[in-house]
């Protein structure tokens, strides 16, 4: 504050420039840019290629790093398939429940604000911690789920998710279940799609079905290509739930890349080798961006086109 | 034209001022953990002459713990500062396994605190990375008063003769165990039960009660620790370039009890653990489980049960005891520290003062000085006077075996490959127990051979 005082001339001419006001504003994003994620950006690409225990300074291996992820850590690629089996299920599966429940909620009636809200607070507290230990309560042996098979007669002694087969399907569940922000988006697309369409299509004598896959449907997909691509880049770097409910068991069948990467870097100490694992996922997740941005042009209709 | 400009240019000081005072209680805060920490002793830490705008002295203390320890850490370091007026103490904390992501990030960060909670275990991975300092000129001056504390105890803090760390007090791991549920049943536990004892009273338990058994079941590296210690060896090897043993039989033992007590019902068969922490485990799952004798008290207070403890069993055949003596934990020093003289202070405060066993009492086991043991005994609830006898019917002759060596860096990737395979074992997908053990073993003696390597 005193040196504004000190120099007032300097400084007047200096914000007299055009843009000036400007910069100093973004300072205080670019700042955080630089600090708090080009740094550590640049950083984590170094130390990919050291040894580092984080007490003493990043020893320099070259590629031994991926070399060990590739030829050596059997859990890396079982980590990947368990990442890429969560990714290839569960996505199509909530895109699909999305779609279906914003169906429904477009029409409007009474209940239907009560129901969309309803419906978008499980996302709202998705990655939390209480909703993990919520749902590893709920699937738990003695748990609700299986006191309600109980009672409706079904087997009722399965350990969720301590039983290898039904685990990585609890998780999945999980995750179906936080569909709420898709479904909003598409609850916004859905009402833009103009009525005119509709009522067209109604005089042509067209059924709610073939309305649905002839006018909504190509209508939606930019939409569906922007959810698609959020939840497939969200679900590779999926953590939270296996870490918080089942740390990877049971064998190793809830491991998601980034719960083994954390176990690397953080419970094991090797932040070279976590980088690297971080590096590679990046480079996977741009390439099935890319894959999906590619296959846009034979699926994706836009309007503006004209096609 | 110029309104516009003095609102912009006052707009932008202001969130420039803003984020620096941002990122000055960053640095305030990551150590302090708590609000209460102003912005001025944010920079008075960060400062070299470490003085704050009052002229005290800003102690950053970390240690980890359950709830019923930082209640008592507080209110010690409180009267700390009482009678210390020229310390400022800022007080972080955290659980045991968020204890060690933080503690190396601080270090790395360069924001050591100035004093911390060290365990035995990873006590010679940070001497040899330099980030404790050397407390034996403290001692040798009387600043750190030692004269009360027998050699052995000095010695266990000590590397290459040099004293790094100052134990808070001895403890031995235990066996919890539910006396309600055992009295209930009319069962006695034995101080020193053999492993079949202990087996059969599990299969009691849990025919009366459902609550299994998750110590012979865990087939942890702790566990096998313990196995191996009954035959007078160690995970490990002295100078840790190998393994301590090369007969896998001692694994295969180990998986064949915990599969027996899966099949008779009375082990917890993996996955159907039900509880989310720990306390939890004692109250839903478990009757009896395999902690510190420290941590009885916290125990106690969480589950709100009548928990008790007796040894770790010893197998049927054993030639030595499974259990130790060990520090429970210690206090170190930063080695870039700017105010070792006031961590001294502290350390010295905390092994000598009276006022200090009045409020923290045996909560970091049985203190290390002959003078405030005589000091507390006469003063301790039920609880702590339980403590203090168990240790003492451990430290009676051939009832423990030797400390062993701390662990090498690379214990955590094999007890986590130890991990893996006990875990194949449980869930029944691996059935040659011999083979399996044997290619752990192999596989655990690359680890170490290649970090002894690395290491030259």
């Amino acid at each position: 504050m005193k040196k504004n005082a000190a120099a007032p001339r300097k400084l007047s001419t200096l914000l007299d420039r055009d843009n000036v006001a400007g910069y100093v504003f973004i300072l205080p994003f670019i700042i955080g840019v630089i600090a708090f994620t080009a740094i550590p950006f640049f950083t984590s690409l170094y130390l990919a290629f050291t040894e580092y225990n984080v007490l003493s300074d990043p020893k320099w291996v070259g590629l031994a790093n991926f070399k060990e992820m590739f030829f050596e850590d059997d859990l890396f690629w079982t980590s990947f398939w368990v990442t890429f089996k969560f990714a290839f299920i569960q996505v199509p599966i909530k895109l699909t429940v999305a779609l279906l429940v914003a169906m429904v909620l477009a029409k409007a009636t009474k209940a239907t604000s009560f129901y969309r809200a309803a419906f978008y607070i499980p996302s709202l507290m998705g990655g939390s911690v209480a909703i993990a230990l919520l749902w590893k309560q709920l699937f738990s042996p003695r748990g609700v789920v299986n006191q309600v098979l109980g009672f409706l007669g079904l087997p009722d002694d399965t350990a969720w998710l301590g039983n290898p087969k039904t685990a990585l399907g609890t998780l999945i569940a999980l995750g179906v279940w936080q569909f709420g922000s898709s479904m909003l988006i598409f609850l916004a697309a859905i009402k833009n799609i103009p009525q005119s369409y509709h009522e067209a299509a109604i005089v042509d004598g067209a059924g709610p079905v073939k309305r649905f896959f002839s006018i909504t449907l190509p209508m939606l997909t930019p939409i569906i290509f922007f959810n698609l691509i959020n939840q497939v880049i969200g679900a590779f770097q999926a953590f939270n739930s296996s870490y918080l409910i089942t740390q990877g068991k049971p064998l190793n069948t809830t491991l998601y890349y980034g719960v083994h990467l954390y176990n690397k870097a953080f419970d094991q100490f090797k932040m070279g080798y976590g980088c690297a694992m971080a590096w590679f996922m990046l480079l996977v997740i741009a390439f099935f961006t890319a894959l999906i941005f590619r296959s846009s042009s034979a699926w994706v209709y836009y309007e503006s086109e004209g096609k | 034209m110029k309104k516009k400009r003095i609102l912009a240019s006052l707009a932008a000081t202001m969130m420039v001022a803003g984020l620096l005072a941002g990122c000055g209680g960053t640095s305030s805060t990551a150590a302090s953990g708590d609000g209460t920490a102003s912005a001025a002793t944010g920079e008075a830490a960060d400062a070299a002459a470490a003085s704050g705008d009052s002229g005290k002295t800003v102690l950053n203390v970390l240690w980890w713990g359950s709830q019923t320890r930082h209640e008592l850490t507080t209110a010690m370091l409180e009267k700390f500062e009482e009678l210390n007026p020229d310390i400022d103490v800022v007080m972080d904390y955290s659980d045991w396994g968020g204890y060690w992501t933080k503690l190396p990030a601080q270090v790395a960060g360069g924001q050591t605190p100035d004093v911390f909670q060290m365990d035995y275990a990873y006590l010679a991975q940070y001497v040899e990375n330099g980030v404790l300092a050397d407390l034996t000129p403290y001692i040798e001056d009387g600043s750190l008063d030692m004269s009360n504390v027998e050699q052995s105890i000095l010695d266990s803090g000590s590397i290459d003769g040099k004293t790094y760390a100052i134990s808070t007090g001895t403890n031995a791991p235990v066996m919890l165990y539910r006396k309600d549920v055992t009295d209930e049943l009319g069962i006695e536990m034995p101080m020193n039960p053999t492993m079949s004892e202990y087996c059969e009273i599990s299969k009691q338990v849990y025919e009366a009660t459902g609550l299994r058994d998750t110590f012979v079941t865990s087939c942890s590296a702790d566990n096998l620790r313990f196995r191996l210690r009954n035959y007078g060896m160690n995970l490990y090897n002295e100078d840790a370039t190998a393994l301590g043993f090369d007969d896998p039989q001692y694994i295969v033992d180990m998986w064949q009890l915990a599969l027996d007590s899966q099949n008779e019902g009375w082990g917890m068969k993996p996955g159907e653990e039900t509880a989310t922490t720990a306390f939890d485990s004692m109250i839903n799952d478990s009757w009896s489980r395999y902690q510190n004798s420290n941590e009885l008290q916290a125990y106690r207070d969480a589950t709100g049960k009548d928990i008790s403890m007796v040894m770790i069993p010893n197998t049927d055949d054993a030639t030595a005891s499974a259990t130790y003596l060990k520090p429970a934990m210690f206090w170190c020093v930063g080695a870039d520290s700017d105010v070792k003289e006031a961590a001294v202070r502290f350390i010295d405060f905390f092994a000598n003062n009276e006022a200090c066993y009045d409020i923290v009492g045996i909560e970091r086991a049985v203190p290390i000085s002959s003078a405030m043991r005589e000091y507390v005994a006469p003063t301790l609830d039920e609880v702590s006077q339980e403590v203090v006898e168990f240790i003492d019917y451990v430290s009676q002759p051939d009832m423990a075996s030797p400390l062993m060596n701390p662990d090498p860096d690379s214990h955590t990737e094999i007890a986590d490959l130890l991990g893996q395979y006990s875990e194949q074992v449980r869930y029944g997908e691996i059935t040659d127990l011999a083979t399996t053990a044997q290619q752990f073993m192999d596989e655990a003696n690359q680890i170490l051979a290649d970090a002894a390597a690395s290491a030259e």
